[in-house]
């Protein structure tokens, strides 16, 4: 008997503790997401509530151009930015890692500055370097190209762009990631591959890399999942153009929301991004967690 | 002793309020620009002539920022008791239900009535059963200000130094031709990296070969590809000879100008108190003026648009406060004489028909464009912040600079606005 009243009040203690999280994630989360999924399924305006018109905004989604281009382009970001600004921040890791004290945290500090800035400064910064007329980067690209080109306003150039400006932006945190990763490699095993004889190259693909691998693959899915929710950027430097060579799925989602008020649609939208992402990032995490277990 | 002082002055404010009971009205619009300089100061002498009204201005962001913040605001009946509304954005604004009726009796209030307007602006500020949802306040379009340094020994100039000589785009281009030779950087500055400047140069084009970009539910339908094509053309032409700047956003293209670097500029009437204040000053360094947009491909005609004032839906105003409302409205309407000075076309009839208006310049010159105007398809893809806009800087303005052929560019802007008008 007082075992079941023990437990009783420990139920009591935990539910109690855990309720502040659950009501927050219900209200929050939850509810907003199950609205969401309702919203999908009606022609909704942005306030207000709509009409059910079952698959309707689906079927209209499978054959709206905009959506495909939109879907096709979010890809190519993903392309541009996921494995390079990895790769980019592991190289900058791997180089921080051999300075020491002061230098080191100096370095680090300057990696992780621009990760602080809000993206509308970011944006400004770039748009200015970058300006047509008086950017300081134009005499850079003209020494390339023979000409000055105005990035954000052509087709080829403008994802390539954005993406270059998302990696400087958010790299900061990924360097970050990697040194805590590379700090928690014990010194031990690199003296003992050195003792056999192990060379550089070596010391890097049979200790550093697997040993690093699960915090390659978190820093993988983070950037998979982040990139696919590309928007600020893509609003502020280009407004999807030209030609919607930089329409994104979430530009979408503003744009039939804010503009047009369809909120049905829109939610529509929102929730194959929501699908997409949440398949994605599984899948890709368990290929990865297959990869470094080979 | 401050104390004192303290309570009174409270007493001084109880006994005060009673005795003015004065209505007070907030007041959203978008103008940021010159042209808000000159509302600001409309607002502050109305306030002034009125101690029982008392209007509280906030100006928000123009564009989609300050229509979706109408559109929620009013949702949950927080908006304001009045705002300016573009006549372009009129069909949206009634689909999404947020423009309350503007009755007779409102207009009345107001002392107006719909005969006090020009039939056009009334017809745009209507819904399609004919009840009025907005008072039309102003025209504004683009024209055609021209430097006469460019021009002077020329035909283009008149004994009186006015423009003349250009009744056709062969006569345009010329013109453009004998100021690249003379040195002109951008021999006609518009914002060729803006949406709305590239879409009201290609509207108009569209529309003075008599093109349609909405018919119905069609976009750009039958022969109104080509023409929109044909648009295109003009403007990538011009970019190609070096007559137009490139990638200008809208401040570059003004400053193109205002610096002399340009012989004539295509843009809103709304530049016209930027001009006169800069040859007030001394530092514009050459003669301008300004005339309605020349018949270039046939049909006599321009983009335009209008401001009007409107009351937001889901309100919970007492008629009293509604008075005031149609009060403010009224005074506003009967005083636009000032607004006129920011270039502008006033809609109140009394106004533009005046004597005053009639002599001021450059506005009495190019006043005459409001009996043609082609405002904006009605319908709510186009408009103000509209996808007509977006493709006039995701479509047409890429198009100009060479990525893709007039014709192609048509056909997405027709495949792109199709698809938002399902």
């Amino acid at each position: 008997m007082p075992m079941l009243t023990n437990r009783r009040k420990e139920m009591a203690v935990a539910a109690s503790l855990v309720a502040p999280f659950v009501l927050t994630f219900v209200v929050v989360f939850l509810y907003p997401t199950i609205r969401l999924v309702q919203l999908s399924f009606t022609n909704a305006p942005l306030i207000g509530s709509g009409e059910w018109v079952g698959f309707d905004n689906f079927i209209r989604l499978l054959s709206d151009r905009l959506f495909l281009t939109s879907l096709k382009n979010n890809g190519y970001f993903v392309l541009l930015t996921v494995v390079p600004t990895t790769a980019v921040a592991l190289g900058f890791a791997l180089m921080i890692r051999r300075l020491r004290g002061a230098l080191q945290a100096l370095a680090l500090a300057i990696f992780f500055l621009p990760y602080i800035l809000p993206v509308s400064v970011v944006t400004q910064i770039w748009t200015w370097m970058l300006d047509f007329q008086f950017g300081v980067l134009q005499p850079v690209i003209e020494f390339f190209t023979g000409k000055p080109v105005s990035v954000f306003k052509n087709p080829y150039w403008v994802m390539p762009t954005v993406a270059a400006v998302t990696i400087w932006w958010t790299n900061g945190f990924n360097v970050l990631l990697f040194i805590a990763g590379l700090r928690n490699i014990s010194k031990d095993y690199y003296e003992a591959a050195q003792l056999d004889g192990a060379t550089r190259r070596q010391l890097f693909t049979k200790v550093t890399w697997p040993l690093l691998w699960p915090v390659t693959a978190l820093v993988l899915t983070l950037q998979l999942i982040l990139q696919l929710k590309i928007f600020d950027q893509v609003y502020l430097l280009s407004s999807g153009g030209p030609f919607n060579s930089s329409y994104v799925l979430l530009l979408m989602v503003y744009r039939e929301a804010f503009q047009l008020n369809h909120g049905g649609y829109a939610s529509t939208i929102a929730l194959v991004l929501f699908i997409i992402i949440a398949m994605l990032s599984v899948l890709q995490f368990q290929l990865l967690r297959a990869g470094g277990r080979r | 002793m401050r104390y004192k002082a303290l309570l009174a002055a409270t007493a001084m404010a109880l006994t005060a309020i009673p005795a003015l009971a004065q209505e007070n009205v907030t007041w959203w619009d978008f103008l940021s620009g010159g042209d808000g300089v000159r509302m600001k100061a409309l607002i502050a002498r109305f306030n002034d002539e009125h101690p029982d009204i008392k209007i509280t201005g906030t100006t928000l962001e123009w564009g989609i920022p300050f229509y979706t913040k109408v559109r929620t605001a009013v949702a949950v009946g927080q908006g304001p008791d009045v705002m300016t509304y573009h006549l372009s954005r009129m069909p949206l604004g009634l689909e999404e239900g947020v423009l309350d009726e503007i009755t007779d009796e409102d207009l009345k209030n107001a002392g107006v009535t719909k005969d006090s307007f020009f039939p056009a602006s009334i017809k745009a500020a209507s819904s399609d059963d004919g009840k009025l949802h907005a008072v039309p306040f102003d025209i504004h379009s683009i024209v055609l200000y021209y430097n006469k340094s460019y021009l002077e020994g020329s035909k283009f100039l008149d004994a009186d130094g006015k423009l003349t000589g250009i009744n056709n785009l062969k006569d345009f281009e010329e013109a453009l031709a004998l100021a690249k030779e003379k040195g002109a950087e951008a021999p006609v500055s518009y914002a060729t990296g803006d949406d709305g400047g590239t879409f009201r140069v290609f509207y108009t084009l569209l529309r003075q070969q008599g093109g349609e970009l909405i018919t119905g539910k069609e976009v750009l339908a039958g022969d109104n590809l080509e023409k929109a094509a044909k648009a295109i053309e003009i403007m990538t032409n011009w970019a190609t000879n070096g007559w137009q700047p490139e990638q200008a956003e809208y401040e570059a293209s003004v400053a193109l100008f205002t610096s002399g670097k340009s012989a004539f500029s295509l843009n809103g009437v709304w530049e016209v108190p930027t001009m006169i204040d800069l040859e007030k000053k001394g530092t514009l360094g050459y003669k301008w003026g300004a005339v309605q947009v020349p018949n270039l491909m046939g049909t006599q005609t321009t983009w335009a648009d209008s401001h009007s004032f409107a009351i937001p839906a889901n309100n919970k105003m007492s008629p009293e406060k509604r008075k005031a409302v149609m009060t403010v409205i009224g005074w506003m309407e009967k005083n636009s004489l000032a607004w006129a000075e920011a270039g502008h076309i006033p809609a109140y009839k009394e106004v533009a028909e005046g004597e005053a208006f009639r002599k001021m310049e450059p506005n009495a010159t190019y006043a005459a464009l409001a009996n043609t105007a082609s405002y904006d398809p009605r319908s709510p893809i186009a408009g103000v912040a509209s996808p007509a806009y977006d493709a006039a800087i995701n479509v047409i303005s890429p198009a100009i600079h060479g990525y893709a052929e007039p014709m192609q560019a048509a056909e997405q802007i027709k495949q792109d606005l199709q698809e938002k008008l399902k």
